[in-house]
């Protein structure tokens, strides 16, 4: 192998196990973009719902159930607490991203935390799944194999969410809802009944995303907060209200993050996304795929 | 409430040395903890932006102010003016870049900006004190240090810096400038479309009140004699300083002084059950929860629902 080969070799690394970490991050913004998207609501708490997901992975492998087949437990017990959030928070808020809305969802966000906290404790857990520990080797680059099924999972979660939304019936009367509220109503359409099917939508995905990302990644109650800087600049970047550009920032940050840990410092990993989303707000607020400016 | 309060607070400095250390401490708290909402009051309350970035601000107050001392040994009544100047350089960076935009994509930013400074931090141990934080040596009892072995001089300087941010708030309330921001908070389209400069009016709010809360870092520091990354830079910190303003009644000058003192005994009283229970986390809790009523139900705050009941 000559010098130039090795040098390649470990940003292919960093690359290729970005684009893994990437999917996942992904996954959790189309949630939050969705909820953006459809009805102008900032989702603070989005992350602490990635939180829970994470604990319903915990949960299950503790009865030894592997996490892997919580998946769908954790989507509708997501989607179900998001209903529930929808009518007691949310639901007044539709429309505009006032303050008060980011307000209460940064307050609900808290007491999601604390109340995990009281429950599960602060300390850090995991839930290996059956391909834990397990690596994939391709030439010289190495990849694990846990991460090669969550990035499976993340791929195969946002396909169906954007067929959903393109191809169905139920999709378009959402589309319809976001478009124009007013106009969705005067052609006969429930818009508290469709956004509460989207909202629930938005987080349930936030549910599988957590469940997939504990089988490789520890948590504890404050992970949810943590994640959330990702999941705005992942949509940031790719435009808030696009799931696809969502899923695309995602992919994106992840690489950022990975080339930034192997070229600088790991400790640092974050800090080009944070410039890279000033950058954006300031020169392009609509993202890569964004549709809408105001 | 008149002007009888501040008569009372004043008739009562003197019996201050006789009052216990707790209860001082305690006050102290509350003072610090009013102040960094009068500043953050500023551009939120007044003019509508939601920063969740403020942590930067006191981080930058306390850390740039600690940094001085320790190495160079500036005194703090210096340093902070450097401190102040830093936060206004980072303000207006931050500012320029992402006021332009709808409020979102500016609380957005500021989130992200608290985090990088946490990193930061976190990483250049040798200038920070990385994730142990940044201690401030300790000279006993000194004027030129500003330090004090009892928290009674820093109820003097808290009360001095809450006295001051009131009457800085009631001056911008009375002022063309806060007309404009409150014309730009209500409605930016007719604002400007009356020949309000909407993105200079931000900006400017935004200057102030980062620069009030660097000077009050310099109180914080001074009186907790150390300071972290979480903190100073952590979105828990980020949310705390909002809730004075917010409970007490946004926008208003008498909205933080009210919900930081009520804040402050519900966090004592919490914490004081907390540690009999076992319990760590639940002032967090209560924050949260309170945060949650006072947006979904009292959006006025206090302050807002009293005057209110006396208009009707």
């Amino acid at each position: 192998m000559s010098g130039f080969e090795a040098a390649l070799v470990p940003i292919g690394q960093a690359l290729l196990s970005g684009i893994l970490v990437g999917g996942v991050y992904g996954l959790l913004s189309i949630g939050f973009s969705l909820a953006f998207g459809v009805m102008r609501i900032v989702n603070f708490a989005h992350g602490d719902l990635v939180m829970y997901g994470m604990y319903v992975g915990v949960v299950s492998a503790s009865f030894g159930l592997d996490p892997l087949y919580a998946i769908p437990f954790s989507f509708l017990f997501m989607a179900v607490l998001g209903a529930a959030q929808y009518q007691l928070v949310y639901k007044r808020f539709v429309g505009f991203a006032t303050l008060q809305q980011l307000l209460a969802a940064i307050g609900l966000g808290l007491v999601l935390q604390m109340l995990a906290q009281v429950v599960f404790g602060a300390d850090t857990r995991s839930a290996p799944s059956m391909f834990g520990g397990q690596y994939i080797l391709i030439g010289p680059l190495f990849i694990s194999a846990a991460q090669v099924v969550a990035f499976i999972v993340a791929v195969i979660a946002t396909v169906a969410v954007e067929a959903l939304l393109l191809g169905t019936h139920w999709g378009r009367t959402v589309r319809a809802v976001a478009d124009d509220i007013e106009a969705a109503e005067l052609v006969g359409l429930s818009s508290q009944f469709i956004n509460i099917g989207a909202f629930a939508l938005a987080c349930g995905l936030a549910g599988i995303a957590g469940t997939i990302m504990v089988t490789y990644y520890p948590t504890d109650p404050s992970k949810g907060l943590s994640l959330m800087p990702i999941a705005i600049i992942a949509t940031t970047i790719g435009g808030l209200g696009s799931i696809r550009g969502s899923f695309l920032g995602g992919i994106f940050c992840g690489m950022v993050q990975q080339l930034t840990a192997m070229l600088w410092n790991s400790a640092l990993q974050d800090v080009p996304l944070y410039v890279l989303l000033l950058f954006f707000i300031a020169y392009r607020p609509t993202g890569m795929f964004g549709f809408r400016t105001e | 409430m008149g002007p009888l309060l501040p008569i009372a607070v004043v008739a009562a400095l003197p019996a201050l040395p006789f009052v216990n250390n707790y209860i001082l401490a305690a006050t102290v708290r509350a003072l610090i903890f009013i102040a960094l909402g009068q500043a953050w009051n500023v551009v939120a309350g007044i003019g509508g932006q939601l920063s969740l970035g403020h942590g930067v601000f006191l981080g930058l107050g306390c850390y740039v102010t600690g940094i001085l001392f320790n190495e160079l040994g500036v005194p703090p009544w210096i340093g902070v003016w450097a401190g102040a100047l830093v936060a206004l350089a980072v303000a207006l960076v931050m500012g320029s870049m992402t006021l332009r935009m709808r409020g979102v994509f500016f609380a957005l930013a500021t989130v992200a900006v608290s985090l990088a400074f946490d990193q930061l931090a976190r990483h250049y141990v040798d200038l920070t004190g990385g994730d142990n934080g940044l201690a401030l040596k300790f000279l006993g009892n000194s004027l030129w240090a500003l330090q004090s072995r009892s928290p009674a001089p820093f109820v003097y300087a808290g009360l001095g810096f809450v006295i001051v941010y009131y009457w800085i708030t009631r001056r911008i309330l009375a002022s063309r400038f806060g007309l404009e921001m409150r014309a730009v908070r209500d409605d930016e389209v007719a604002a400007s479309a009356a020949g309000v400069r909407a993105f200079r009016t931000k900006l400017l709010g935004f200057l102030v009140s980062a620069a009030m809360t660097a000077l009050a870092g310099g109180l914080y520091i001074q009186f907790y004699q150390a300071i972290d990354p979480e903190s100073a830079f952590g979105l828990g910190q980020a949310i705390q300083l909002q809730l004075p303003a917010l409970i007490g009644g946004l926008g208003t000058a008498w909205g933080p002084i009210v919900g930081g003192a009520l804040m402050i005994v519900l966090s004592e009283a919490t914490n004081w059950g907390a540690t009999r229970l076992g319990v760590i986390g639940v002032d967090v809790l209560i924050y949260g929860l309170v945060l949650l009523i006072v947006v979904l139900w009292a959006p006025q705050g206090i302050v807002g629902v009293l005057s209110n009941g006396r208009r009707r």
